[in-house]
């Protein structure tokens, strides 16, 4: 039976039981709004200073009720991955669901208790907000809806990249990430948000949200045709770019960045050579054009600019004085990081398109400048930094003290010289970390122990080189000591160089910002060694033009003088990469289609073909 | 005033006539029509109305990722939206294969248990004024919104919540949310012999909803009745039990059944499950602290998740019967079908034309309500 | 605790009646399995304890029902829902069947051509099948032969096309009908003026 004490016939008289409730005290709310509760989901309010304009609230809004506004005055920088844009919301549309707050890569975002509005019919303008601090009516409501660590829809965590052990990988130069797996490379790609920041911090604004939606996709083939839209050395760049694109990434604001370089390098891998260069060949026109191209140097630089002028069918030739391509991502990159198949995979698709590279080909020796001009419409100069910088400190001349990018290079064509059993590194940058390391290797394999010592003029805080580069120099037994400055290399009475004296460093900078290091001298170190490596920045070896070009050309302060295209002062020659940005792949890859497009500009305006 | 264009005509003498109910009249729930032809005030003919709140749902959500439609399917049954939100959760979670914690899941039957007092109390309030007893309607609301204050604490929303999403819920319980929905269920369950006295025991309601509507439990499952509808009839099905999901399986509770299949004893069986419900939500109380872990297992980003591919039937008891999601996925980031079965898509057609005819004009109201008929379950 | 139902409530000493009941619905469950493993052109897959999903050809179908309400107890028809599989030029018809006793819920499924879209009602069968047939050929455009009411219900205004099938584009159909009046508010007229504005639209973002 019905637990209810309810008779089969209700007495009448049941409801004046409650006539009691007369003698109650009457329940009353006030009239004003009541306050709402701690997590109530009322107007937006976003916290300009935290808001990157990134519009992933805009991608999750349910409703469309999100609008991107720009707003003049507020920082914009790409290379941060800032824009000025902030979101303005339709309460029309909007439903207060709080997804645009659960997903928010910065937690800008959030809900107010404050729920009251309204207008007459002339004003529904005001349904139409851009939300600030301020929250929507100018008056403080306490935050209600806020961004909550249960349920953060941001997937902070990359997903892990498997490494060989430093004791499995010191003795030799077998690459140490070894790069994702399908499934984990779909995971990795369903991180992002899709707002396009990599796209804009990227020297080459690769369409990294397009190949990583098409890896997300499982579609590998995909993703390498958006690569090549922008990138002819996806391989090289998917193992060893500085990656600003993570730097600016949204997701990295609260969480580890979506892994773009190691997606890049999924993709290229997942992709057979044969189809790359398929893909690759996408686009190229089905003529001749007739025009003929010198690019001197086959690096990165000059090597995207013949991959684009090749498919605008034009002649390129690419003289190179080593016997391989590739110029620093060759010598100056070890193979523990980028294995020389991979480069060879990215140069094979350039020849492929019908690039010619000859090697061993030296200008300003085998051939000349003037050759260049009489026999082709169009020369660029790509040779890069190929000379180390010396720090002229008292000993800096000794035959063992050596530099960083000449050993590279030595160790990178199997040259034979003595490993020291003690070095020391001059340097805190990417190069430095590179010869340490296989300096490293070749003292484990030749006398079984690593004893390098890196010494770097900023401090930790300020340093050069990657994080992931330090701590793998340290797990490979590397000492990184920060703040010190070369004072001296020690010279023994038999002249065999016996270690470098260094400073402590009190400042770097002078008050205008200018390069003018201090140091601290009663903070003085021996660091014994019998070979010192400065690793110190590079410079340009520029005699190749020959004194009469070097005359007619212009030049600024010791750098050959470029417009923002490349184009030099002569009318027929362009510079790109390194030599002109300083050291960095994938500055070297914008370079090369920046100047290749002006050669294509100066092409298409010249209108006559000239040595025909 | 007679519009221009009217013009006077014979009709035969008769005592029948066809009159439109709805679909704005106080006698029913929400926007819906009926229409019905009568011989004085006897329903010979019944034709129930629909489409008044069709918005389109089912189609609205094959075009939405699948996270976004946790802000939709709420809106389907305003009086009970959680669950809604559940019950396309738990699609989502049997195609995609997640593991949704313990924690997530008490606190799950926490907010059904809720949604289900608040949509009886409105269910007998409403009720009651179509008898002519406003007072049960106004104590039903008024308490209905102590229980909304609750869910504002714990979801920020008071009616529709969104506060389910695939894999758990949004946000952990606030501090102190248990005493103060523990006092709450004090104040509830203190209130009922209020209403008793006010309501289920008062002659005159007795009296008005004995013999309305009846039908047979071999006539209710023929006609695919379900819920306390169903339980009204004697048979002791509750979806809870039966096909249990969440952790109904390990709640001690009781199926309220009744042997009339009237509006009378669909009321009692509404108003035992008020206990019942208090009873679970008693229980909930006690064990979640004792729950720790997550609220949430880890979902991809909503903007790039695809659902594997594959299709789930699945149902919950709602506060008016049998509610099922029939989801479809094809392996992409939206629903490829989402089919909403609301337990009132038979009980406000069908059932309610088949017990209307031969009842009274002024009963048609109690059927609806009694039959707790929610036409926006119908409309989607 | 009223005790009319054919199940008992739970913490209730069960009668002799529902113990056979309970121990028979059991074997129900596993004579099911075998039944339906052995009829060819039937598709068996058991997904769990208490879902079996049943493929079966489109003229098999009534009788697959007819043997499950007759002689396997499944008498109530939870929903019968449609799915328009357009590439494939095909509708899928899924038949929810619950069977009180052995606690287990069957779906049908079988597929008909788009074209021409007809299909038996199983009304004699399950009365609730009337809703569903009527929603079915409103939203979808499938003629149920024999169903008791193919009148409109919900779209009595409508004259398109069924809108659930995959073709018809609610979005686009909204923006042909409807014209929207932006909101150009006074803060966004003095952001124009500085050289800001409206970037991007949400239309722009939507997929």
């Amino acid at each position: 039976m019905s637990d209810i004490p309810y008779k089969d016939k209700g007495s009448i008289l049941a409801p004046f039981k409650s006539l009691g409730f007369l003698a109650r005290k009457p329940v009353t709310e006030p009239f004003e709004p009541r306050p709402a509760s701690d997590n109530y989901r009322g107007f937006h309010v976003n916290d300009w200073e935290q808001c990157i304009g990134c519009s992933t609230c805009q991608k999750v809004c349910d409703n469309a009720a999100i609008t991107m506004v720009r707003v003049p005055g507020l920082p914009e920088d790409p290379v941060k991955g800032i824009r000025n844009e902030r979101p303005a919301i339709d309460y029309g549309r909007c439903c207060w669901c709080g997804l645009c707050v659960d997903i928010c890569p910065t937690g800008s975002i959030s809900l107010t208790t404050e729920y009251v509005h309204t207008c007459r019919e002339d004003e529904l303008d005001s349904y139409f907000i851009l939300p600030d601090p301020n929250g929507m009516h100018g008056e403080h409501f306490p935050t209600g809806w806020g961004k909550s660590t249960d349920a953060d829809l941001v997937d902070l965590e990359r997903q892990p990249m498997g490494e060989v052990a430093p004791e499995e990988r010191i003795d030799s130069y077998r690459e140490i990430v070894d790069g994702f797996t399908e499934q984990q490379a779909i995971i990795e790609a369903s991180r992002c948000v899709q707002c396009g920041m990599c796209h804009d911090s990227c020297p080459t604004n690769m369409h990294a949200p397009e190949y990583i939606r098409a890896i997300w996709e499982g579609d590998a083939e995909e993703a390498v045709r958006q690569m090549y839209r922008t990138n002819p050395f996806s391989h090289v760049c998917g193992r060893v770019c500085t990656h600003r694109c993570e730097a600016a990434c949204s997701i990295g604001r609260r969480g580890e960045p979506v892994a773009i370089r190691w997606l890049k390098r999924y993709a290229m891998d997942a992709v057979s050579d044969e189809r790359v260069r398929e893909i690759a060949a996408e686009g190229k026109v089905d003529y001749i054009s007739g025009r003929k191209v010198a690019i001197i140097g086959a690096g990165p630089a000059g090597l995207t600019a013949a991959f684009d002028l090749v498919k605008k069918g034009h002649e390129v030739t690419v003289f190179e004085a080593l016997d391989k391509p590739g110029g620093m991502t060759r010598y100056g990159i070890p193979e523990y990081r980028l294995p020389y198949d991979r480069l060879d995979a990215d140069v094979a698709v350039i020849t492929s398109l019908g690039v010619k590279i000859r090697y061993n080909t030296r200008i300003g020796a085998d051939i000349s400048m003037q050759d260049l001009e009489r026999d082709y419409d169009a020369v660029l100069v790509a040779i890069g930094l190929q000379q180390g910088r010396s720090t002229r400190i008292p000993g800096s001349t000794h035959s063992q003290v050596k530099k960083a990018v000449s050993l590279l290079r030595k160790i990178t064509q199997g040259e034979k010289f003595d490993v020291p059993h003690r070095a020391v590194v001059i340097g805190g940058g990417n190069v430095a970390m590179d010869i340490a390391r296989s300096l490293a290797r070749l003292q484990k394999t030749s006398y079984g122990e690593v004893q390098v010592t890196v010494c770097a003029l900023e401090d930790f805080d300020h340093f050069l080189a990657d994080e992931e580069e330090v701590v793998e120099s340290r797990e490979e037994g590397i000492e990184i000591l920060d703040s010190r400055g070369p004072k001296q290399i020690v010279i023994g009475k038999d002249g065999e160089l016996s270690g470098l004296l260094t400073l402590g460093v009190k400042s770097i900078f002078d008050a205008d910002g200018r390069f003018a290091p201090r140091y601290d001298d009663s903070d003085e170190q021996m660091h014994p060694a019998d070979m010192v490596v400065e690793s110190i920045g590079q410079m340009s070896d520029v005699s190749l033009f020959g004194d009469d070009l070097t005359e007619r050309l212009e030049w600024n302060r010791g750098r050959l003088k470029v417009d923002e295209n490349g184009h030099t002062s002569e009318p027929w020659l362009w510079s790109a990469g390194d030599m002109v940005f300083g050291p960095d792949v994938v500055h070297a890859v914008a370079d090369g289609h920046r100047v290749a497009a002006s050669i294509e500009d100066y092409f298409a305006s010249s209108g006559s073909q000239n040595n025909e | 005033m007679r519009p221009e264009n009217y013009q006077a005509r014979s009709q035969p003498p008769s005592n029948e006539f066809e009159l439109n109910f709805g679909p704005n009249h106080p006698g029913i729930e929400g926007n819906y029509a009926f229409r019905v032809k009568l011989n004085g005030d006897e329903v010979l003919e019944a034709r129930a109305d629909a489409g008044y709140l069709h918005r389109g749902f089912e189609k609205l959500m094959e075009g939405r990722l699948w996270i976004q439609n946790i802000a939709l399917v709420p809106r389907i049954c305003v009086p009970d939206p959680v669950p809604m939100e559940v019950c396309y959760s738990l699609a989502i979670e049997e195609i995609g294969g997640l593991d949704v914690p313990e924690r997530a899941q008490w606190i799950r039957v926490m907010q059904l248990e809720m949604s289900r007092l608040a949509a009886h109390l409105f269910a007998f309030g409403g009720h009651a004024a179509t008898t002519g007893m406003y007072t049960p309607m106004f104590w039903g609301v008024a308490d209905r919104d102590l229980i909304l204050d609750r869910f504002e604490e714990l979801t920020g929303g008071r009616v529709y919540s969104i506060y389910n999403i695939p894999g758990g819920v949004r946000r952990d319980v606030p501090d102190g949310f248990l005493e103060r929905l523990s006092s709450l269920l004090d104040y509830l369950e203190s209130r009922l012999p209020d209403y008793d006295n006010l309501f289920f025991t008062n002659q005159v309601f007795i009296t008005r909803a004995r013999d309305v509507g009846t039908m047979t439990q071999e006539q209710a499952l023929s006609w695919g009745v379900t819920g306390p509808n169903l339980r009204a009839t004697g048979l002791a099905f509750d979806v809870r039990r039966d096909d249990p999901y969440l952790v109904y399986d390990q709640i001690d509770f009781d199926i309220a059944t009744e042997p009339g299949g009237d509006a009378l004893s669909r009321n009692l069986v509404r108003r035992s499950e008020l206990k019942q419900s208090i009873r679970i939500l008693r229980q909930v109380i006690e064990r979640l602290p004792s729950i720790k872990g997550p609220i949430r297992c880890p979902i991809p980003n909503p903007l790039a998740w695809n659902v594997p591919a594959g299709e789930s039937y699945t149902r919950v008891e709602s506060s008016k019967g049998e509610l099922a999601y029939y989801v479809v996925s094809t392996g992409g980031d939206k629903p490829y079908r989402v089919h909403v079965r609301g337990p009132s898509s038979m009980h406000a057609v069908q059932v309610l034309e088949k017990l209307a005819v031969g009842s009274r004009l002024e009963d048609i109201a109690q059927i609806m309500f009694s039959l707790d008929a929610c036409p926006p379950e119908v409309d989607r | 605790m009223h005790r009319s139902g054919i199940f008992p409530a739970r913490g209730i000493t069960e009668t002799a009646q529902e113990t056979v009941y309970r121990i028979m619905s059991k074997e129900l469950n596993i004579w099911l399995d075998d039944l339906l493993s052995d009829i060819e052109s039937v598709q068996f897959k058991r997904k769990s304890s208490r879902r079996v999903r049943v493929d079966v050809g489109s003229e098999a179908l009534p009788a697959l029902l007819e043997l499950l309400q007759g002689r396997a107890s499944y008498v109530h028809l939870s929903a019968i829902s449609c799915v328009d599989w357009i590439e494939e030029d095909e509708f899928e018809l899924v038949y929810h069947v619950w069977s009180y006793e052995t606690q287990s819920l069957v779906s049908a499924h079988t597929r008909i051509p788009r074209e021409p879209g007809v299909y038996l009602s199983i009304y004699d069968l399950y009365q609730p099948a009337a809703f569903f047939e009527r929603d079915i050929h409103e939203m979808f455009g499938v003629f149920f032969e024999g169903s008791p009411d193919m009148e409109k219900f919900i779209l009595t205004e409508w004259n398109g096309p069924p809108p659930m099938r995959k073709e018809f584009d609610s979005e686009a159909f909204v923006n042909q009908t409807f014209s929207w009046e932006p909101y150009h508010p006074q803060w966004l007229k003095e952001l124009e003026e500085e050289g800001g504005g409206i970037t991007t639209r949400p239309e722009d973002v939507r997929r």
